[in-house]
């Protein structure tokens, strides 16, 4: 594979890029009906950027690390949350303890109590469930995709793919059956939404569980390194092979299910991420995990800013929508030029 | 470092792969594994570095079983070269050599010594998976010198698989010095001619069981190989006076 340059200088690119991209999100304007224009935000409104910004940063640059702790564990370059339907199994946990809140709010409490739940309650209720549908997916996917007891790349796809379709329809039914004003706001969240009304406690949990979890990434550079090979010579050159999958697949789904918890599904970043830090930075993964986490946040500070300038009469256009626009050529054209290949 | 095997028994399900096997490797001497295709030589070797857990038996080596090992302190005595290796990624050769050290101090002077030897120094950042069969195997070889010491013990399954005459010819050569230094060297061959030449001993396996082990020139004699291959086997002489195993192909 071809690389940019010195890869400690495309790192630095890569902070530039996405510190610019920040810089031009915070002073995107364009008010319902009105026409975009760019200034520095009044403070009134500056702090609802910054949210906006610290949350494209963290669900993005959390994406991406995913993507390169699954790219790694399966030894598959398509390997991504999205693609082997642990962002849609952590969506269906999200959806599933919606409504579950919603049956025992309507049920068994007050409605004075039910107001009374904090939206940091309902994040931390948000962020576990996401967590056990995400880990659950992730482990039917890394349990079927084997041929003859070796994980096969194209089978972990395609199960993956078939995974997040049923996901995908138990969505659908829970969507059905919660009531009419909650339907809305879950359609939004299932395009991936940049909430930048976020809840401070929320977003300090969220900062903190994708900081711990790029920092182990990081740590794991050169297990993950070791473990590109198979598992023989894996554990020939002293990799201990069970206790580095653990950690990746725990860290991978943990920081996949967050950015489900507060964003909603997002298609691709955790694909393309890793592969545009590959070819700027290389495959040692003590540097790429950094590489990408910078990138994904780019790309989502960037899919946020865009999202913020086009105004649509129906409103504004989900980040989901063209994070699938860029991501699903992306993922064609790493198949049809073999980068898709382990 | 010596490896012995102790009564070693290895099953999938009903299937017994290898069936009570008992030898050794020793110090300062090649070993092959020869036999016919799927009587268990791969498994036998990865049942060496502690890949397979065997049904009864045990594979010892400093007086422990090798699957009880911790595989970083295993990594410091033993390497390992399979049939054929895959590195996902875009990872140049120097790279992959450099992977040899995971485990143990960087030491760059003996990665660019393993990579000298193996002739794979003008290859250093090419992407390894761009590369033939045969370069493979010349890098897979050099990051296992680069892990192994002088007294290690290296064990290889079809090295030289791919590669051309001359590089299976130079890391033959190359096996017999390491063995010569004092490295314990085991590795499985297809070519019975060349396994006739460089190795001391020899083990012979049929039906996953061994049916002969001992001094390489007394193992491989045609009689035996015949029997156990099914092709007839003979000794030349060539012009120069050496001896050769070949075999014949009747019409």
């Amino acid at each position: 594979m071809r690389r940019a340059g010195k890869p400690m200088a495309m790192l630095l690119v890569l902070a530039g890029a996405a510190c610019a991209l920040a810089l031009l999100r915070l002073c995107i304007d364009r008010p319902p009906g009105g026409a975009l224009s760019l200034a520095w935000p009044e403070p009134a409104f500056a702090v609802f950027r910054w949210k906006a910004v610290a949350v494209a940063a963290i669900v993005g640059s959390s994406l991406a690390v995913s993507g390169v702790l699954l790219q790694a564990l399966l030894r598959n370059p398509l390997a991504s949350p999205f693609v082997l339907g642990v962002s849609s199994g952590a969506g269906l946990g999200v959806m599933f303890g919606m409504y579950v809140g919603w049956r025992v709010a309507s049920t068994s409490v007050t409605q004075a109590e039910s107001t009374t739940r904090s939206s940091l309650a309902v994040f931390a209720s948000s962020t576990f469930s996401a967590l056990i549908g995400g880990i659950a997916v992730l482990s039917i996917v890394f349990g079927l995709g084997r041929r003859r007891g070796v994980l096969d790349p194209l089978s972990l796809v395609l199960i993956g793919v078939v995974i997040s379709a049923m996901c995908g329809a138990g969505m659908m039914v829970l969507e059905l059956l919660v009531p009419n004003r909650l339907r809305g706001d879950l359609l939004m969240w299932l395009m991936g939404r940049i909430d930048q009304g976020i809840d401070g406690g929320a977003l300090m949990i969220a900062v903190t569980i994708g900081a711990m979890g790029i920092a182990v990434a990081g740590l794991m550079g050169r297990a993950m390194d070791a473990s590109t090979f198979d598992d023989d010579e894996a554990r020939s050159i002293g990799l201990n092979l069970p206790k580095a999958r653990l950690l990746m697949f725990v860290t991978a789904g943990g920081l996949a299910a967050m950015t489900v918890a507060v964003a909603g599904p997002i298609a691709f970043v955790g694909l393309i991420a890793p592969h545009a830090a590959r070819l700027l930075v290389g495959p040692r993964h003590s540097l790429l995990v950094f590489a990408a986490a910078l990138a994904g946040a780019a790309i989502l500070i960037a899919a946020d800013a865009a999202s913020a300038a086009i105004e649509l009469h129906a409103g504004r256009i989900p980040v989901g929508v063209f994070t699938a626009l860029i991501g699903g050529p992306a993922f064609i054209w790493l198949l049809k030029t073999g980068r898709g290949q382990s | 470092m010596k490896l012995v095997i102790e009564q070693l028994r290895i099953q999938y399900g009903s299937i017994i792969a290898i069936d009570d096997i008992s030898c050794a490797a020793s110090r300062g001497k090649v070993t092959v594994v020869v036999g016919p295709n799927a009587v268990g030589k791969s498994t036998l070797l990865r049942a060496c570095i502690g890949a397979v857990r065997p049904a009864t038996g045990r594979v010892v080596l400093e007086g422990r079983a090798v699957h009880e090992w911790r595989a970083a302190a295993l990594a410091s005595r033993l390497a390992y070269v399979p049939q054929q290796s895959t590195v996902a990624g875009g990872f140049t050769v120097r790279e992959v050599v450099e992977l040899g050290r995971y485990a143990l101090p960087p030491d760059r002077s003996h990665i660019d010594r393993a990579m000298g030897t193996m002739e794979v120094r003008e290859l250093a950042e090419r992407s390894f998976n761009h590369l033939s069969h045969g370069q493979q195997q010349r890098v897979t070889l050099a990051r296992a010198l680069a892990q192994s010491s002088d007294d290690g013990i290296l064990i290889l399954d079809e090295p030289m698989s791919g590669m051309d005459l001359d590089h299976m010819l130079r890391s033959m050569r190359l096996l017999r010095r390491l063995a010569e230094g004092g490295a314990t060297i085991l590795l499985a061959v297809h070519d019975l001619d060349a396994a006739a030449h460089f190795a001391d001993d020899a083990w012979l396996l049929q039906g996953g069981r061994l049916a002969l082990a001992g001094p390489a020139r007394e193992v491989l004699k045609p009689g035996r190989l015949t029997e156990t291959f099914g092709v007839r086997f003979d000794e030349v002489v060539t012009g120069s006076g050496e001896l050769h195993l070949v075999p014949v192909f009747d019409p």
